[in-house]
């Protein structure tokens, strides 16, 4: 009786207003940061990395970890939308905030159009149409003369943004796609997206419109990943077809929540601050980077193959931004 | 016929070239239990599969009370009043038994009364109440398969569809099975389907009979009267 008192506050703590107040404090002394001075500019440049991969590491496991949808093909929107943002400041000459918008506009649009087909695939069928897809389009870009061809697009936006304000922004985003993914899965759709997870015939059979789950699931990760994308272009300033639809970008978020821990709101938080400083790391052994980066994820497959924050809320009986409305207590 | 809360009226059913299902023609009036019996292959879960909007029959209609349901799909037909619990009792494994069954409820009729319904779950299944916290994928066979039947109630069913639910399970938990089965029929006035290889725990817990066998109904009718060499040629085909 009392282990089970124990497990269950925790998990209540972790999930009610203390945990919020933790969480508000965070943010705020992250923006302070930001916008103050605090933080020195090379400090920003790891942060902004880190905030636009936590974004993008939550809405692939969104995806995959929480929905069963497992995609190779995210870089798709990547791509889309730095060549919105390029093609909206550069060649139009809009604002920065009409080419961001942009990107999610056409990023939602060719999601729609995609669903159409790719969900009438399952499993590994649909990773590789994905997959596909996005090779696709790297082809398209390659050949279209109106976006520069193979030699890419610069990115000029005037006034160029401070990179504290690039900070901030990406802050805030990180901040919105948690929000979204935590909010969304305590509801009843969210309930649906974990049984089609499970097993799409059985929550097909209670009454889960599969589609409308799957298409929800699949514009709200195109359209945070199109706004991450856009900050990163801005931020590098050039944008050509491999660095925006190289499979790269997916591989990095497949990356980030494996370590993290597949299933777990908290997970890609974890995994993009490692996969980032760990990107830093190899970055001294050009060559070897990829290979060490591959045998950590093999490592952690078969050592932790809940990923670390899986891994740790399990043994210690807690959850971080818990999913479940009965979370797992331990049973022996 | 006129009485029916689900028909099932000359449905065809392929796969490709394959021929699953052959002009089915069943019913299956209010109150009643329904079984459905066949061999292996015998197109009895193509059926179950098809009237749930889950295959898209050749030929035929499904009417469910007196709505032809065919051309709907799953989630509207669940929410119309007919429940499966799936062969295996296919749970969801990563979810909590509790989340399990409140997906039971997902359809929009069935979300009001969601937490009575819950409570009148856990009195038909005490063990589930003490599990509820537990991952659905750590249960035995049996358990499981009360969830999957606690899942199907919580739709608040006016048919619910056993699709083989001895399958894999011990002769005591079958019959404890049963039973519980037999109550919600009576208690409740739920109409029942079930699909079964046991043609004596479905024919005794049945009010009527369909033999499937290579896709086609090959022998029908009262439960009570049925001569044991007649089903038998039936079963087999012999």
């Amino acid at each position: 009786m009392a282990k089970k008192r124990l497990v269950k506050r925790n998990v209540r703590v972790l999930d009610s207003l203390p945990m919020l107040i933790v969480c508000i404090a965070v943010v705020a002394a992250l923006y302070v940061a930001c916008l103050t001075g605090l933080a020195s500019n090379n400090a920003m440049r790891y942060m902004i990395q880190i905030f636009l991969y936590m974004t993008m590491g939550e809405m692939w496991n969104l995806l995959s970890g929480f929905t069963g949808m497992t995609s190779l093909g995210q870089q798709l929107y990547v791509g889309l939308a730095g060549y919105s943002v390029a093609v909206a400041t550069t060649k139009l000459q809009l604002s920065l905030g009409i080419g961001l918008a942009l990107g999610v506009a056409v990023s939602v649009v060719i999601a729609l159009l995609l669903s159409l087909v790719l969900f009438r695939m399952q499993g590994m069928y649909f990773s590789i149409a994905t997959w596909v897809v996005a090779e696709a389009f790297e082809k398209l870009f390659l050949s279209w003369k109106y976006v520069e061809q193979g030699s890419g697009m610069t990115i000029r936006v005037v006034p160029y943004p401070k990179i504290s304000e690039i900070c901030a922004a990406s802050l805030t985003l990180c901040v919105v796609a948690v929000a979204v993914v935590y909010l969304l899965l305590r509801t009843r759709v969210g309930l649906g997206l974990t049984a089609m997870r499970d097993d799409i015939t059985a929550a097909s059979a209670v009454g889960v419109n599969i589609f409308a789950g799957k298409l929800l699931v699949y514009v709200i990760a195109a359209a945070f990943i199109a706004v991450a994308a856009g900050i990163f272009f801005v931020n590098k300033g050039i944008v050509y077809p491999e660095s925006g639809f190289g499979i790269g970008w997916t591989v990095s978020m497949i990356f980030i929540v494996t370590i993290g821990g597949s299933g777990t709101v908290s997970g890609p938080i974890v995994g993009a601050a490692i996969y980032v400083f760990l990107q830093e790391f190899l970055a001294h052994y050009p060559g070897w980077s990829n290979i060490i980066l591959g045998a950590i994820t093999i490592l952690v497959i078969f050592f932790l193959p809940k990923g670390i924050m899986g891994t740790l809320q399990e043994k210690l009986g807690f959850e971080i931004f818990s999913a479940k409305r009965f979370s797992f207590a331990r049973h022996r | 016929m006129s009485d029916a809360l689900l028909s099932v009226e000359g449905v065809s059913v392929r796969y490709g070239d394959f021929s699953a299902a052959e002009s089915v023609s069943f019913s299956i009036e209010r109150g009643h239990i329904v079984s459905l019996i066949g061999l292996n292959g015998a197109g009895k879960t193509t059926i179950v599969n098809t009237v749930m909007g889950l295959h898209k029959p050749e030929s035929g209609r499904i009417v469910f009370k007196g709505e032809d349901i065919t051309s709907l799909s799953t989630e509207k037909i669940v929410s119309r009043g007919l429940s499966l619990v799936p062969q295996g009792g296919r749970c969801f494994n990563r979810m909590s038994v509790q989340d399990n069954l409140l997906m039971g409820s997902y359809p929009r009729t069935a979300r009001k009364k969601a937490k009575q319904t819950l409570e009148h779950v856990y009195e038909l299944f005490p063990v589930l109440e003490e599990m509820k916290k537990r991952p659905a994928g750590t249960l035995s066979g049996g358990q499981r398969q009360m969830v999957a039947i606690g899942r199907a109630l919580m739709a608040c069913p006016d048919c619910l569809i056993f699709d083989e639910i001895s399958l894999g399970l011990s002769p005591a938990v079958i019959k404890d099975i049963y039973n519980r089965i037999i109550k919600i029929n009576r208690e409740e006035k739920t109409s029942i389907l079930l699909i079964e290889q046991d043609t004596k725990r479905a024919l005794g817990a049945s009010d009527s009979f369909c033999v499937m066998l290579k896709g086609r109904v090959v022998l029908s009718g009262s439960s009570s009267e049925i001569d044991p060499e007649t089903l038998k040629k039936a079963y087999f085909g012999i």
